[in-house]
This record gives structure tokens, C-alpha cells and sequence, in this order.
């Protein structure tokens, strides 16, 4: 079945690109999260900054830079052209990169923290009791981080729903391809189609409440039965 | 078990900012071993060296046969491959897990198959925790938990660092308790980080005393608290001037609610009969002579020329001083009754007074109370 509704179309592609963003954000962001967390050089703060860098560059920088970088005159182009023999720049895997890198501190900050406070006691625990590093990372760390890990994956795949100036800049608006609901909101609006710019921006609006409200309620749960709790005996 | 499988080869250093550790010496271990010294001297640093948890350690490791580290062959063993576990201060359950899953944990991850989990439960006493989870436990449940689970790994050797100091007075004893039962029964090395001198003279067959980073003694427990009475401006200020004793129950009366204890053939001390002292009594079914292991502070013990009578002191014991030493105005009186050393305390204005000497033959008074078996 061939889909030809192109805000159907942009759904797809934006959900194919949030989806497999936050699977590669979580398996990139884990170990850089970790190492972060651990690490005690003073190199750490020029890390720690580039990761953040994406929360206070303009996105169109970003997208600039990566649009020279996946161009097939410069190395990370040419390398990925000899690699697939297809061209990065404007195709489906370019925004993903441009996403893995834009939504790169939403994964990696909350990881770190829940790393950072975790701290080491319970892994040496376990080390002690003949657990390796891989047993120790899913049988301690992993239920002990669980809600920072729905938070960061939750954060990553909304951020990059709502991604619009690395995505125009690098992937164009090629529908089916690189055409996310973000550029389609766009064309609507410069097309003075309304009616459809309203009908994608409220539900990306309900969508984005009901995903963080359902984070916060996560990582609260404990106060919200109590609250619940004191209202009832009062 | 031949002595060079008990054995713990440490030739080791550590630098840090402020502190240099530098430790060069073979322990034989057999039961529980003590580690002693004040805050700072490198008591937990050295047990996390030795548990693999510290790799800035330089030197050679060397437990049962085997290299644990050496820095000339590039030899690291990791700390989950050494085989040795720990109980930590801070009991460090696994607070996702129940208590049963916690023990279960370390079930899972053994290599060998010889402790049966339910025999250690009923030892450590959990049999009415198993499904609680580690946070509704109390100080000493918890430290009992993570005993249970570090013994569950089936170690080779398992490390205690501090594991009473944040408990009461009742938890600390019924660990006491339990430790040398584990000991005993399970014929598992210990190796025992502690600041407390009582603690450890209830439980340790053999005391290491480290002092800035080195080791400043290290032999049968009695021998090295007595030689700490004589060492001044060292890890012994810690602590008070002290006798250390470990004698066989003669008998036990009952109707006072005291117990006595053998001083070779002729000579008793007495006490007062204690939870601690009932319950080891109870559990010494199997006919064994039981030890008791108490100490008498130095400050407790009064000396006299002449036999005490018609005294309310129960313990009244005769020898003969070995040793005087002064320092200003306190003196440390060393008598020696049926073989075993007693130290007192005594003012230099009580010295002239008796005109003590060397090879003089006197009486020690102390009362039962003064003969402390429990850590307080």
C-alpha cells in the first residue's frame, strides 16, 4: 500500500527518524554518559560543554557545519559515499546523524546525573560478589537508572520530533525521504493553508504535553501517592 | 590446609596527595585477622587494595599461590576474578532486591557449589527477612544481610571493613557473635578492619596494627595489645593501657550470676555471667572447654602488699611485677600471675608509696565488673 497523504508521509518519516535516533542516542549516549560520570580529568569540562553545545547553538550552525561536512568534497561525505555509494547530504540518514547530534545532551545530561549519583558504592558491591562489568551495568545499574533512561529516551524522541532547522538545512524536504512534520507544519504556513498547520501544530503541541507529563509523573511517583494519600485522610 | 595456602604475601605501595602507604609483610590467616589503627593509617585502603577495588597499588599481591598483583609481570586480577569478598560499612544491599534476591545474587555469580542457602540463612539468622525489602531493615539486619551474601559468593577469603561501626550496642555484640560463628564453622579467613580495639579483642586470633601508612606490629592478638601498653605516641594512645585474656570457664555459679574462669592450676578470675558469655555458654554443645575472651583496663586493677581480706573485690590474684615503666607521673606496672602478663595503673605517688620493685612479690584486686567481655 502506497501512502500519498504527504502529512501522513511526514508522520512516518518523523517518527522513523525520532525512533531510530533515540535507539542510536541511547546505545551512543550510554557509554559517553558513563564515561563522563566516572571520569575525573580535566578535559572532562571541553567534553561536557560539547555535548551541550546543541542547547544553546542555533540550529541552522549546526546544520551549516553538517551540511559542508556531508557534502561529497569533505571527508565524512566522501567516506559515507565510498561506504553505501550514496550520496549523505539531503537523504534520510543524514538527519538521523544531524538528530543523534542535536538531541545528543537530552540522553547523555539525565544518564550522567543518574551515573553521577548512583556512584560507585553499589557496583564495588557488586564486583565483590563476582559480578563483571556487563552483569554489574544490567543487573545493578540499569534497574537502579530505569526512570533517568525513560527520561532521557522520552526527551531524545521529542526533541527530535520537533526538529526543524538541522533537518531543513541538511536533509531538505524531500517528502517520503526527509520531509518531517516539522518542515510540513512550515509549508503549510507559508502555503496560508491554516487549517492543516493547525491541525499538525495542536496535535504535536497534545502529543509533546501528554509525553512529558507522563515523564514527570514517572520520576514522581512516590510523591504523587502520597499526595494522593494525604488528600484522601483529610 | 598447608601454610602456604592460608598465606597473604603484601609488598606493597601507594602514594596519594598526603598519604603514602607501604606495607611489606606475609599474613598467615587463619580465623579472623584484625586490622587496627587510628583514622587515616590506611586500614580500608589497604582491604580495597586487597579486594581489587584500588588499582593505584604498586608491588605484589600474592593470596594462596596465587598473584593477585604484580607491577613488574603487568599483573592485575580484576576484583570480580580474586575470588575475596567484602562487607562493607555501609551494608551496600542491592536496594531494587529483596533480602532473599540479594543473597541470591551472589548464588548465582559462585563458582563453587558447597554452602547450602538455606544453612546460611538459618546461621545468620534470616529466615523471617527473606521477602523484606532492604529498606525497611534495621543497622544490623542489613550488616547481617550483606554478611550472609558475602559468604553465599563462597570466597576464598572475605574482608570486613568497619562493618559494626554504625550499628548499637546489641546489634554490634549479636554481629560479634555471629562472626565467630561463621569463623568457626565455615573455617573461612577473615580479614577484619577495625578502630576498635574491643571489637577486635573479642573476635581476632591475630592483630595487624598499622600506624601512617605502616605496619607497626602484627602477631597473636594478647601479644600485640599488650605490646601497644608500651609503646607511647603511637596507635596505643588510641586506646587505654589494657590486660587481654583468653581463659577456659571453670564453672559457673549460677545462683550469683557469675562465671569463673581458670588461671592456670591455682589461680581464678570471676565475672559477671552476661547474655553474650549465656548464649556462648548454650552453644557450646559439644562438651569443647569453652574460652572466654575479656579484657581488664589497665586503670581497673589496684595492687596491695599484703592478701586482701574481708574485701568485696571478688578477684584477688598473686605474682610478681616484671616490669615498671614511668612517663611523668603515671606508671605502667607489669605482673606476671600463672604466666599471663596483667598491666596496672598506678600513680608515681602510689609507686614510692609500696616502694615497688622489680621481682617483688604482690596482689592484684579487681572487681568482676572490671572484666569486660562485650564491646561497649
Amino acid at each position: 500500500m502506497t501512502i500519498t497523504n504527504p502529512d501522513l508521509l511526514a508522520l512516518i518519516t518523523t517518527l522513523k527518524m525520532a525512533g531510530l535516533t533515540t535507539i542510536l542516542l541511547l546505545i551512543i549516549g550510554t557509554p559517553l554518559a558513563w564515561f563522563l560520570a566516572k571520569m575525573k580529568s580535566r578535559f572532562k569540562v571541553i567534553i561536557e560543554a560539547f555535548v551541550a553545545l546543541p542547547l544553546i547553538l542555533p540550529p541552522t550552525v549546526l546544520g551549516f557545519y553538517l551540511l559542508i561536512a556531508f557534502s561529497p568534497q569533505h571527508l565524512p561525505g566522501q567516506f559515507w559515499q565510498q561506504a553505501t555509494g550514496q550520496q549523505l547530504a539531503f537523504s534520510f540518514s543524514a538527519i538521523v546523524i544531524g538528530s543523534i547530534l542535536y538531541s545528543l545532551p537530552f540522553v547523555v545530561q539525565p544518564l550522567q546525573k543518574a551515573f553521577e549519583q548512583l556512584g560507585d558504592s553499589l557496583t564495588e558491591a557488586g564486583s565483590m560478589l563476582g559480578a563483571g562489568p556487563f552483569d554489574r551495568f544490567f543487573n545493578i545499574v540499569l534497574p537502579l537508572t530505569k526512570a533517568s533512561f525513560i527520561t532521557a529516551a522520552s526527551l531524545g524522541f521529542a526533541h527530535t520530533v520537533g526538529e526543524f532547522g538541522v533537518v531543513l538545512m541538511i536533509g531538505g524536504n524531500i517528502p517520503g525521504e526527509t520531509r518531517v512534520l516539522s518542515i510540513a507544519l512550515f509549508d503549510h504556513v507559508e502555503a496560508f493553508d491554516y487549517a492543516r498547520a493547525h491541525l499538525l501544530a495542536a496535535s504535536l503541541l497534545i502529543a509533546s504535553m501528554i509525553l512529558l507529563s507522563l515523564i514527570y509523573l514517572l520520576n514522581h511517583p512516590a510523591k504523587q501517592k502520597h499526595n494522593r494519600v494525604k488528600r484522601v485522610k483529610s | 590446609m598447608s601454610e602456604v595456602l592460608n598465606q597473604l604475601s603484601l609488598y606493597i605501595h601507594c602514594q596519594f596527595d598526603a598519604f603514602e602507604l607501604d606495607i611489606k609483610q606475609t599474613l598467615t590467616l587463619k580465623g579472623i585477622t584484625g586490622i587496627y589503627g587510628r583514622s587515616g593509617s590506611g586500614k580500608s585502603t589497604l582491604l580495597r587494595i586487597i579486594a581489587g577495588l584500588n588499582n593505584q597499588a604498586t608491588g605484589q599481591i600474592t593470596f594462596a599461590g596465587t598473584v593477585l598483583l604484580s607491577t613488574d609481570d603487568n599483573c592485575f586480577v580484576k576484583a570480580e576474578k580474586r575470588r575475596i569478598s567484602m562487607v562493607f560499612q555501609d551494608s551496600r544491599l542491592f536496594p531494587h532486591l529483596t533480602v532473599l534476591e540479594n543473597l541470591q545474587f551472589a548464588v548465582k555469580r559462585r563458582l563453587t557449589q558447597k554452602l547450602n542457602i538455606k544453612e546460611i540463612i538459618k546461621l545468620t539468622e534470616l529466615e523471617a527477612l527473606l521477602h523484606t525489602p532492604t529498606s525497611k531493615l534495621s543497622g544490623g539486619e542489613q550488616q547481617r544481610v550483606a554478611l550472609a551474601r558475602a559468604i553465599l559468593v563462597e570466597p576464598k577469603l572475605l574482608l570486613l571493613d568497619e562493618p559494626l561501626s554504625a550499628l548499637d550496642f546489641t546489634s554490634k555484640n549479636t554481629l560479634l557473635q555471629l562472626l565467630n560463628k561463621v569463623s568457626q564453622q565455615l573455617q573461612l579467613p577473615i580479614l577484619y578492619v577495625s578502630h576498635s580495639l574491643a571489637e577486635l579483642q573479642q573476635v581476632a586470633d591475630k592483630l595487624l596494627v598499622l600506624n601512617f601508612g605502616q605496619v607497626e606490629a602484627y602477631g597473636d592478638i594478647h601479644r600485640i595489645i599488650h605490646q601497644l601498653n608500651h609503646v607511647e605516641n603511637s596507635t596505643s594512645q588510641l586506646t587505654s593501657q589494657q590486660t587481654s585474656l583468653s581463659l577456659p570457664v571453670k564453672k559457673i555459679n549460677e545462683s550469683h550470676q557469675l562465671i569463673t574462669l581458670a588461671l592456670g592450676e591455682k589461680q581464678e578470675i570471676q565475672l559477671p555471667i552476661s547474655t553474650y558469655l549465656s548464649n556462648q555458654w548454650k552453644e557450646n554443645t559439644e562438651d569443647q572447654e569453652l574460652n572466654v575472651r575479656c579484657f581488664i583496663l589497665a586503670t581497673d586493677i589496684s595492687i596491695c602488699l599484703t592478701e586482701p581480706k574481708d574485701s568485696s573485690i571478688v578477684n584477688q590474684l598473686f605474682g610478681k611485677i616484671t616490669a615498671i615503666s614511668a612517663h611523668q607521673h603515671q606508671v605502667l606496672v607489669t605482673v606476671n600471675c600463672q604466666q599471663q602478663d596483667f598491666f596496672i595503673h598506678i600513680s608515681s605517688y602510689s609507686l614510692d608509696k609500696l616502694a615497688l620493685r622489680i621481682d617483688l612479690s604482690v596482689y592484684l584486686q579487681f572487681k568482676a565488673s572490671a572484666v569486660r567481655t562485650q564491646i561497649r
